[in-house]
């Protein structure tokens, strides 16, 4: 048990876990700086579009994960 | 502002509160702390998303948060982005944490600490000083609550009398109902905060520019003041790193009110859900946001920028929307420091009295109500009252506290040869870090105080470990069933190797 350390065990998991880290990346520098520019998307700051963008994509993921954690049981 | 209503509407909104935490009892006795402290995991997925929504919005989003987007611009929006994050957090180890109550009878944080390093020491000391940022959370919300009082009184009601309104009509339905006052009260808080939220923002965004077209407001920005639509903000005080380090220090702090929530789900998939919708509620914050936006043009010469919705409302909105804006106001204020009361009342009996004391459950529990009056009459309410300048150094210690616990739960989910004295050490090395670099030498390089904790934390809290002994392998066993249910792979090991394992569920 010494050198162990919980990590996905299947491919499914491994994706959900790239896409967790995909979407903490997003929120963060150097992703951040990529949109940090003053204009207007849709009306709003381009910052503003870029942060409902990541926060809507929590919930995309997520809904993917629930559709894999119930097809493996995983409860 | 001469008129009654708006003081009647909040006040009214008091009363609805009071009377939906005194029902929320329905029959049920309280005197167990699987009761009292976790409403007995009963929480449907619809309350439990109001219940954490609304914890979580607090009367930041209806006052700092304009006032940030009056002061510095967009960069109030990092705000969402860890809400959002948070989710994820509590979807991934939310169910397990709720497994791990269920399966053995957690009512806090600390006792799941004390648990897992078989240590209650360890527990009693991490309930401590969590109720240190706690406490400081509570009176924040508290102070809040007293001067919307205040202010819908036209400065009849003064702070030192709101503070005692406030926590008095808190004590009482949270004495009675305990958790499930929490549960209904934040339900119903939450849903007026967001119809709040939207109806007084786009009421601003009409009177400002004539229509409902929020790109007006943010096109004038544009052309007058470009540099509230970029980091580092209009003082130029949030800078990327800041950015950065905020939303991984936020990430990672497990407040324990959360972990007491978590655990009040039905099941583990009830609490899957309710995370994976938690971000839409975060478009409560726009509307708010946007009337801090619109104050930088209409209101430039504000003395206290976190007054920016109250001062445009009073000023360019009917009285009842004033009204309404002072309820959700206060709704955001109240539905955050109740859990926090709530959770050191119940912690600090559960992991510190009991232990201690080698007191009975049944005493506990009954202790763990009577608590709730000492903490709110002795601590909280002379705070408020005194309003200490100090209080959010204390609560920003108390919050880089919170993400130093980060080790104890690394333990938990990921690594089994987490020890005792290894989270002791990564604990107490961090926060002293955390300490200096909010005190002495505030966010060195421009890097939060609490990640430059973690910085020292976690390689404190490998190494100790790593020469230490580790906890005794039937408890490891047993929280690695439910934190790692598939088992867990050795690190280094190639695809096609043999994967180490647990037993499997």
């Amino acid at each position: 048990m010494r050198r162990l350390f919980v990590l996905p065990t299947s491919r499914a998991g491994w994706g959900l876990l790239a896409a967790f880290i995909c979407l903490v990346l997003a929120g963060i520098w150097p992703v951040i700086g990529l949109v940090n520019r003053a204009v207007l998307v849709l009306g709003l700051p381009l910052i503003i579009v870029w942060g409902y963008m990541i926060i809507f994509a929590c919930v995309g993921v997520m809904l993917v994960g629930n559709r894999i954690v119930e097809r493996d049981g995983h409860e | 502002m001469n008129s009654l209503w708006p003081l009647v509407i909040t006040l009214g909104y008091v009363a609805v509160t009071m009377v939906i935490g005194l029902k929320a009892r329905a029959g049920h006795r309280m005197d167990t702390l699987e009761q009292w402290g976790v409403a007995g995991r009963s929480m449907g997925p619809v309350t439990l998303y109001l219940l954490i929504a609304a914890g979580s919005v607090s009367a930041y989003t209806f006052m700092g948060a304009p006032g940030w987007a009056y002061s510095k611009g967009v960069a109030v929006f990092y705000v969402a982005i860890y809400l959002a994050y948070l989710a994820l957090v509590a979807w991934y180890f939310g169910p397990k944490v709720w497994q791990f109550g269920e399966q053995f009878g957690h009512v806090t944080q600390a006792s799941a600490i004390a648990d897992r390093y078989q240590s209650p020491a360890l527990g009693a000391l991490a309930a401590l000083v969590m109720s240190v940022g706690s406490v400081a959370y509570a009176v924040l919300q508290t102070v809040g609550s007293a001067y919307i009082l205040f202010v819908m009184s036209g400065g009849t009601i003064p702070v030192w009398l709101g503070v005692i309104i406030v926590l008095a009509c808190i004590a009482v339905y949270l004495y009675i109902s305990g958790q499930r006052a929490i549960g209904r009260t934040n339900a119903f808080q939450g849903a007026l905060m967001l119809v709040v939220a939207w109806a007084v923002g786009l009421w601003a965004v009409h009177s400002a520019t004539g229509g409902l077209n929020m790109a007006a407001v943010f096109e004038r920005i544009q052309a007058e003041h470009g540099e509230f639509l970029t980091l580092p903000g209009a003082r130029g005080d949030m800078s990327f790193s800041f950015w950065t380090t905020s939303i991984i220090v936020s990430m990672f702090s497990f407040m324990p009110p959360v972990w007491t929530q978590w655990m009040c789900a039905s099941s583990a998939r009830t609490i899957r859900r309710s995370a994976t919708w938690l971000p839409t509620y975060y478009v409560v914050i726009l509307p708010m946001v946007i009337v801090g936006f619109i104050g930088i043009y209409s209101l430039p010469d504000l003395a206290r920028a976190d007054t920016v919705v109250l001062e445009y409302a009073m000023a360019n909105l009917p009285v009842v929307l004033v009204g309404l804006l002072g309820a959700g106001t206060l709704a955001a204020s109240m539905s955050s420091s109740e859990p926090f009361i709530h959770s050191v009342a119940l912690s600090i009996t559960k992991d510190v009295l009991q232990p201690l004391f080698k007191l009975s459950d049944a005493f506990t529990a009954k202790l763990a109500r009577w608590l709730l009056l000492p903490v709110m009459a002795l601590v909280i309410a002379p705070l408020a009252i005194a309003e200490p300048g100090s209080l959010v150094m204390i609560l920003l210690v108390g919050l880089g506290f919170a993400s130093q616990v980060l080790p104890a739960f690394i333990g938990m989910f990921f690594w089994p040869r987490a020890s005792k004295l290894g989270v002791m050490a990564g604990i107490v090395a961090g926060f002293l870090v955390t300490v200096a670099f909010t005190t002495v030498w505030s966010h060195p390089l421009g890097i939060h105080a609490g990640f430059w904790g973690l910085m020292l934390n976690l390689p404190v809290f490998i190494g100790v470990s790593l020469i230490t002994p580790a906890t005794q392998a039937d408890v490891v066993e047993r929280f690695f069933r439910i934190a790692a249910p598939r088992g867990f792979k050795r690190l280094g090991k190639q695809k096609g190797s043999q994967a180490a394992s647990t037993t499997s569920r």
